[in-house]
């Protein structure tokens, strides 16, 4: 079990409103991002990542673009992606663009690759939702010869060939790498063979049921000589000062965001019992902050994983409400998660130890 | 053209990230010369510049391919300073990816973003991005005209042969503001034109020979515009130069650094070899803004004059020339140069009209 996990923080961009209901403008969206960035590199948290989406319920659409605005007036945080849709997107501006942000931020640059979730921007670059595999296999391919930096001859059906190209900006030093993934065995293999760190995301259902698939990712590495490398879970919340609160208060947004995609995707409508149920024994880390620090803690020592992604937003929120979820993640319920982390090993150690005199 | 008003007259910077050497003449890291470049806007802004602009290449003597994400970084870092592309080559880009890096650059920065569109004079672009240099017309025609679109009235309906067609189409953000447009344009009467016809104002690449000479294209353009029934817009120019306490040594501090890189590019592009004398005569009587404030102000003003522009960008930026030379000329030009120009440009009014 990793003995000093980090505590990372996610967000979608999404549309956010004023404390009197009124749908902020984008532009105002996207400046409270930048904030809400500031913030958590003042708490110490350890990486900032921004989603990409191209629809009306998300100001973000060029999360690269916002971390190198946030990337000038931020010192320690890692600035990241969650996630860079490879598939619709170039590798070689998608490098171009991270290797300038490796340079803004003295190296704090932190892309995370999928295939992508959400169709609009298939439709929006030419791109088929049917090609997202063929597209994602290839370009993922493409893009992690480019990070090492060395002349790449590349040929495939996706993109213009490239003969003995190098692309510019070249890095000061290598680009963190992170491969999304959603629970498919290949995928964990795959970001094992190219060298990227494993990004599950878990947003039903109990995380634990992935630790024979964190465990198969590192099985991979040592197959594939590769050093051991970080892993983390992606996984959404709210915290308030009551279960119930937070319950009651995260409903609506939960509705409008996640339950609207289910009902665009044609899943069965989620009603808040079934909400309840997430949050009681799912996905989904919402209450106090003792549940939350809890849960947490249950999830990075059952699976063993270096990095818990908070992802704070969701829906209309307020910026009072995101900032205040950024705060009490960063200086309540991270020391708690550590201090439970702690109380486990010892409670490990205790067992171990009972454990020998008993064979002994 | 002497009846034009240039009271208003705008200065801006304009840089391609160029690679540059440190004090001690080795080579900086492609990072830390986009490090330099923010100190640089930076600088800029504290010192009241309208605007800078920052090229695009794809190639090992520029730092910099992705422009507006150096620009997004400048954004949170400045105040007023208007932050542009010199140029974005629309020919090989998305017009929407474009838009949605724009638009978000003009969040960042409350405002202060501005593209300059233009079909690039650099070729990298086009096979790196799987673009054929046979189309570098039709690209950029119908490529600009869709980034037109979008950044007026969404949602647009568009089809064309440079892109998948958009039908209906929104794209996010939205931004509170107008984004700027400029058009780059080298010296092709048809460019000319056609920002004319699309109503967008025209940037003026000139970078040799007497600015005067272009004269008759920033007719061209008020005469088209007149025909199109748009109102006037601003004309304005870039040009390259360096400024320094007296014109020995902006010549002293330019030429080496210019000499590498007019000799590579002359290589590439099949000019001749750069002389000195050439160089000597650009800088006395062509497009070189070099040597002392008093030197650049008087040919900025032969430059603006002549052409009837509003806005003047010095390309501050040459080769391998170090930012602690860079640093100091953007002083010079903004603590001296512009305020000279302001002072001749009130003279020679008063002459004309006193």
């Amino acid at each position: 079990m990793p003995t000093c996990p980090e505590f990372a923080l996610d967000t979608f961009g999404d549309s956010q409103f004023d404390s009197s209901g009124m749908r902020q403008s984008d532009a105002q969206t996207i400046r409270d991002v930048v904030a809400q960035a500031r913030l958590a590199d003042e708490l110490g948290l350890a990486a900032f990542s921004i989603g990409e989406h191209h629809r009306d319920d998300f100001a973000i659409s060029a999360p690269d673009t916002v971390l190198a605005g946030i990337a000038s007036v931020t010192d320690r945080i890692r600035l990241g992606t969650a996630v860079t849709i490879l598939s619709t997107d170039d590798p070689v501006r998608v490098f171009e663009r991270f290797s300038t942000l490796q340079a803004l931020s003295d190296d704090r640059a932190e892309i995370t690759v999928g295939r992508g979730s959400y169709t609009e921007s298939f439709d929006l670059f030419g791109f088929k939702w049917d090609d997202s595999f063929r597209l994602f296999d290839e370009r993922v391919e493409l893009f992690a010869q480019l990070l090492e930096q060395r002349p790449v001859t590349w040929l495939g059906e996706t993109r213009s060939p490239l003969h003995n190209q190098e692309v510019w900006p070249k890095l000061d030093s290598p680009l963190r790498f992170r491969a999304a993934v959603g629970g498919a065995p290949e995928s964990a293999i795959r970001a094992a063979r190219l060298g990227a760190s494993l990004s599950l995301s878990v947003i039903s259902g109990d995380p634990l049921r992935f630790v024979d698939y964190v465990q198969s990712y590192r099985d991979s590495l040592v197959d594939f000589g590769r050093d051991l490398l970080p892993t983390s879970v992606h996984g959404p919340g709210f915290i308030a000062k009551t279960d119930e609160q937070a319950i009651e208060e995260f409903w609506p947004l939960y509705d409008a965001s996640y339950g609207k995609i289910s009902r665009e995707r044609g899943r069965p409508a989620t009603d808040k019992q079934h909400f309840i149920d997430e949050v009681r024994s799912g996905a989904l880390y919402v209450g106090s902050v003792e549940t939350v620090a809890r849960k947490i803690a249950r999830t990075i020592h059952g699976l063993g994983v270096n990095r818990f992604d908070f992802k704070y937003s969701a829906g209309p929120m307020t910026q009072l409400q995101a900032m205040n979820n950024i705060e009490l993640y960063a200086t309540q319920v991270a020391p708690r998660v550590r201090e439970l982390l702690a109380e486990a090993r010892i409670e490990a150690g205790r067992l171990e130890g009972a454990l020998a005199a008993v064979s002994a | 053209m002497s009846a034009r008003d240039f009271s208003n007259l705008k200065f801006g910077l304009d840089t391609f990230g160029d690679v540059t050497v440190d004090d001690q003449g080795n080579r900086e890291s492609d990072a830390k010369v986009i490090r330099n470049v923010i100190e640089q806007i930076k600088l800029a802004d504290q010192l009241g510049i309208y605007s800078i602009n920052v090229g695009e290449h794809h190639r090992d003597d520029f730092a910099v391919s992705a422009p507006d994400t150096v620009l997004a970084g400048a954004a949170t870092v400045t105040n007023q300073i208007m932050l542009g592309t010199g140029v974005t080559v629309l020919s090989s880009d998305d017009p929407v990816r474009v838009y949605e890096r724009f638009a978000t650059l003009q969040a960042l920065s409350n405002g202060r973003a501005e593209i300059t569109a233009g079909r690039g004079s650099f070729t990298e672009s086009f096979p790196l991005f799987g673009f054929s240099l046979g189309d570098y017309n039709a690209l950029f025609e119908e490529k600009l005209e869709l980034l037109v679109q979008l950044l007026g009235d969404q949602p647009v309906t568009w089809s064309g042969k440079t892109r998948a067609p958009l039908e209906n189409q929104e794209v996010w953000p939205k931004t509170e503001q107008d984004i700027s447009l400029r058009v780059g344009v080298g010296g092709s009467p048809e460019s000319v034109v056609r920002a004319a016809r699309l109503g967008i104002p025209m940037a003026l690449a000139i970078i040799g020979g007497d600015p005067a000479r272009f004269a008759p294209f920033s007719k061209l353009y008020r005469d088209a515009l007149a025909q199109f029934e748009r109102p006037e817009l601003e004309v304005s120019i870039h040009s390259p130069g360096h400024i320094a306490e007296t014109d020995e040594q902006a010549i002293e501090d330019q030429w080496p650094h210019y000499q590498t890189m007019y000799g590579r590019l002359g290589r590439e592009r099949g000019w001749g070899p750069m002389s000195k004398d050439h160089y000597l005569a650009e800088v006395s009587a062509g497009s070189m803004y070099v040597g002392s404030p008093e030197t650049v102000a008087r040919k900025i003003v032969h430059a603006v004059t002549s052409v009837g522009a509003g806005r003047f960008d010095l390309k501050y930026a040459t080769g391998t020339m170090p930012h602690s030379k860079l640093m100091r000329s953007i002083e010079l030009y903004a603590t001296k140069v512009v305020p000279r120009v302001r002072e001749l440009l009130a003279e020679s009014d008063a002459e004309v009209w006193g």
